[in-house]
């Protein structure tokens, strides 16, 4: 595994609680700079409020958040935001009435560069060229994996170091779910670390360099994803936590 | 009779009155999900701070609206950030408490800084009137249009291209999701309280100089009119809060035309109860789209109640009932015989608000109604006041469920402004309908209360009576909660989707609730009407409805001891502390607005 020191992000014993119910039981993560990493689990393991620790929405019991070794307890979720964390949240979560271009401007909310910003959203029409003929719709109006492309689009107009993702590849039809994995492995190879929450196991696993695997609240697995590629506890683990894999 | 085109004209002005409101409503329904029930007050504070400056200050127009929504923006970033800041993470309800609270607070200010006395508020404007086709049309009708349409561009162009605009947005639309981009959420309410409070404020002002007269009645007016429509063009939508405000006026106009002034706000609220019905999402929303209101649940916050020894509450009640045996004075019985009135009254809305978690903001009306029906059943039909109150309870049950029912499918904020608009449009009908409730008028001369053919006429009798009266209600309530039916509301409200999947008929338990807690209510009202011996419209209105609410979350809600204790509390101290009467309200506004930040649960907690 990864080693602290070289850890862009790290979330060391955290425990997290809704109201009286546990989610988390000491978990330990951590993404290398640079890295794709994946946190996989069935439903209601607690990836999603994985996230949201990370992203400053959920506030865990005891443990600690460190991103570039400074703790991001005790900040709101703008203040991690301009740290250099951009997120695509579960079911994507677009500004449904506003347009698509809104939308991907709505990404660059913390920088104050105007002109730069004009120039990354070229960039991102490149990168994504489908939204080129859509950038005057309503983001409301796309089709699922459109909207995953805005969404990713949108995480990465705050050029972010970090790109925390929830089950991207959700809803999504089999051409765009290999289109976003690919995407995905570009945004990496251009710096930007990675750590995404995933159900399906052999997709993530193709593009992760670690990845962790979460049943009910502990890491009951982890190593580099090469590894557990080949490893036959991962389908007993993995199908253990839920039958939706 | 003025041409239908005056009358066009009429609505559309008025309708951009209300479109400056509602749409301060909209913006921060939109960010917040929170009916602002504070708009109205600094609707209010903006045309006194227009007569301020108009008559002592003596400043030209310009200025004049320039000061008004600077001064009211103020205001509403006070109130944001001491008054609703601080509740972000409490229970679902606390926010709308507290504008409450804090409308109620602002009114006594302004009506304790300027006496409740109407002023004249001039226009400065010349008064001559322009020929249009068939109609005419006034300066101040342009500056009014011409207010609107300049709010309505720089609105848009702030919502369109500033940053900030953008935020108010996207926070709209998505809460989170703004806030991953880094939307900072505290200022992006700041910015719609800041807003909505300077169109509220220019909006008083101006009809303010449209009517040449101003007084704290219109607080809770241009809180109603603007909630009316605001929910008719869509709960958080801005342009449909224009359209929905413009239609508003129309229909006003037009109602007013054929039928006189005084149904005039009745068309309103009737508007406002057939879209809650029909589409509770607005006119303009698309029918499979979600209304903007997350579920029930979490609305009533929880607590653990506090236990009272069942030989305790004995003792409490027994030290009550021989009270009027030692030398105690009439005032202190007086006193406390209101506490019991309220406490019934406490007693009902508990049971809704509290345990079905229908929070409702018109029980006063079920007052009006066992009081009316108790009053010309025993003046008409000379039936005796005991069956008369009986009688009263039994219609504000059969009547007050009937009315509310066609809205039992709304959730949360929606049933606290469709209970808001029943009682508003009860006490219309009462106004309006003479040949039975002799409309402005009144019922006078309704003889005093009687059991068995004996008047109860010393204080003695007519407070044991009402203490019984309470105490059988309570014990009734009492054993309702622990009773199977009580556990099924307490599910209705905890988890309304959940309680329909094990079975439960919500209909069915809500109109239980109702009809029960209308009883009580009716009673209540019953008995006052006999010991008033007099009773108009206004009698039961919608501060009594308020200090209902403010007792039942006093006590804690759904809990019926704490309605009582609540009812004592709110109506005993302010005499023990001789605190004159034109302070009262504005201690019932503090009170709510403490308790809702610092002990929502209550004294007694809820159940
Ligand atoms: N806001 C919340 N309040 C209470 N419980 C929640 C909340 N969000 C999630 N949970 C519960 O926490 C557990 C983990 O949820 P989540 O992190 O969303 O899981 P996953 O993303 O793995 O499906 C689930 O049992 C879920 O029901
Ligand atoms: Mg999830």
């Amino acid at each position: 595994m990864t080693n602290a020191s070289e850890a862009l992000l790290a979330l060391t014993a955290v425990n997290t609680f809704y109201g009286q119910a546990q989610v988390h039981f000491d978990l330990s993560i951590s993404v290398a700079r640079g890295h794709i990493v994946c946190l996989l689990g069935g439903n209601a393991s607690g990836k999603s409020t994985t996230m949201k620790i990370i992203l400053g929405l959920v506030k865990p019991r005891s443990g600690e958040v460190t991103f570039d070794s400074a703790s991001l307890l005790g900040l709101s979720t703008p203040q991690i935001v301009r740290r250099g964390i951009a997120s695509v949240p579960e079911a994507r979560r677009l500004f449904a009435d506003m347009s698509v271009r809104e939308n991907i401007l709505m990404g660059a909310f913390v920088r104050n560069d105007r002109d730069v910003v004009a120039q990354d959203l070229d960039r991102m029409l490149t990168l994504f060229p489908k939204l080129g003929q859509r950038l005057s719709q309503r983001a409301g109006s796309l089709s699922g994996g459109e909207q995953q492309m805005v969404a990713m689009a949108r995480a990465l107009m705050s050029r972010p170091r970090m790109i925390v993702m929830d089950e991207p590849t959700m809803g999504l039809s089999p051409l765009y779910v290999d289109r976003v994995l690919e995407l995905i492995r570009t945004i990496n190879q251009e710096g930007v670390s990675v750590f995404m929450v995933e159900q399906n196991a052999s997709l993530a696993l193709e593009i992760a360099h670690e990845a962790y695997v979460l049943q009910t609240g502990k890491i009951v697995l982890s190593g580099p994803a090469r590894a557990l590629k080949d490893d036959p506890r991962i389908r007993d683990a993995y199908l253990g936590g839920s039958e939706a894999a | 009779m003025s041409s239908w085109l005056d009358y066009t004209i009429n609505g559309l002005i008025v309708g951009n009155v209300y479109a400056l409101v509602a749409v301060g409503l909209a913006l921060i329904f939109g960010v917040s999900r929170l009916i602002n029930f504070a708009q109205g007050s600094i609707y209010l504070v903006g045309a006194y701070i227009g007569w301020v400056a108009v008559v002592q200050l003596h400043t030209p127009l310009p200025l004049t609206i320039i000061v008004v929504a600077v001064a009211a923006a103020i205001v509403g970033l006070i109130i944001e950030r001491f008054g609703l800041r601080p509740l972000q993470n409490s229970v679902r309800i606390a926010p709308l408490l507290a504008t409450i609270g804090i409308s109620f607070v602002l009114d006594q200010l302004v009506m304790l800084t300027f006496s409740p006395n109407p002023r004249a508020l001039p226009s400065q404007l010349p008064d001559v009137r322009f020929q249009l086709g068939g109609g005419t049309i006034g300066p101040l009708d342009l500056l009014i249009a011409g207010v609107g349409l300049t709010s309505a561009l720089l609105l848009f162009v702030f919502l369109r291209y500033s940053k900030l605009g953008w935020a108010v947005r996207a926070a709209s639309q998505d809460r989170d999701a703004a806030m991953q981009m880094g939307v900072d959420v505290n200022r992006v309410n700041q910015a719609v309280f800041g807003i909505a409070a300077a169109l509220g404020g220019v909006s008083g002002m101006l009809v303010g100089m449209y009517y040449n007269q101003i007084d704290t009645a219109m607080s809770l007016q241009a809180t109603l009119k603007g909630v009316v429509a605001e929910v008719v063009g869509g709960a958080g939508n801005v342009p449909g809060a224009v359209i929905g405000s413009l239609l508003l006026g129309l229909v006003e106009s037009y109602g007013v035309a054929v039928f006189g002034t005084s149904y005039r706000n009745l068309f309103a609220f009737l508007l406002l109860v057939v879209v809650l019905v029909l589409r509770p999402n607005g006119l303009f929303a698309s029918a499979r789209q979600a209304p903007p209101e997350p579920l029930t649940g979490t609305f009533i916050a929880p607590s653990r109640p506090v236990r009272i020894p069942r030989w305790a509450l004995a003792v409490a009640a027994g030290g009550f009932a021989v009270l009027p045996l030692f030398p105690v004075s009439f005032y202190v019985l007086q006193t406390l015989i209101n506490a019991w009135l309220l406490g019934m009254l406490a007693l009902s809305l508990t049971l809704v608000a509290g345990t079905i978690g229908q929070v409702s903001l018109g029980h006063a009306a079920l007052l009006a109604i066992g009081a009316y029906t108790s009053a010309l059943l025993s003046l008409t039909f000379s039936v005796p006041a005991g069956l008369a109150i009986i009688g009263g309870g039994l219609m504000s049950a059969a009547l007050g469920t009937a009315l509310i029912s066609p809205s039992f499918r709304l959730r949360g904020h929606y049933v606290s402004i469709a209970t808001l608009a029943i009682g508003e449009i009860v006490s219309l009908v009462i106004l309006n309908w003479e040949g039975v409730t002799r409309g402005p008028i009144g019922i006078s001369g309704i003889p005093p209360l009687s059991l068995f053919g004996y008047d109860l006429i010393s204080p003695t009798s007519i407070y044991w009576f009402s203490f019984a009266v309470m105490v059988v209600l309570a014990l009734l309530q009492g054993r309702l909660l622990t009773s199977h039916l009580g556990r099924s509301f307490r599910a209705i409200r905890d988890d309304d989707v959940a309680a329909r999947a094990y079975g439960l008929s919500l209909n069915r338990y809500k109109s239980l609730a109702f009809i029960f807690g209308g009883f009580a209510a009716g009673v209540s009202g019953g008995i006052a009407a006999h010991l008033y011996s007099y009773i108009n419209h206004e009698t039961f209105n919608t501060q009594q409805s308020i200090l209902a609410l403010t007792v039942v979350i006093l006590g804690g809600l759904g809990n019926v001891v704490g309605a009582i204790v609540g009812s004592v509390a709110l109506v005993g101290l302010p005499e023990v502390f001789r605190i004159a009467a034109e302070y009262r309200i504005l201690i019932y506004g503090i009170v709510l607005l403490l308790l809702v930040r610092f002990r929502p649960q209550g004294l007694l907690g809820t159940i």
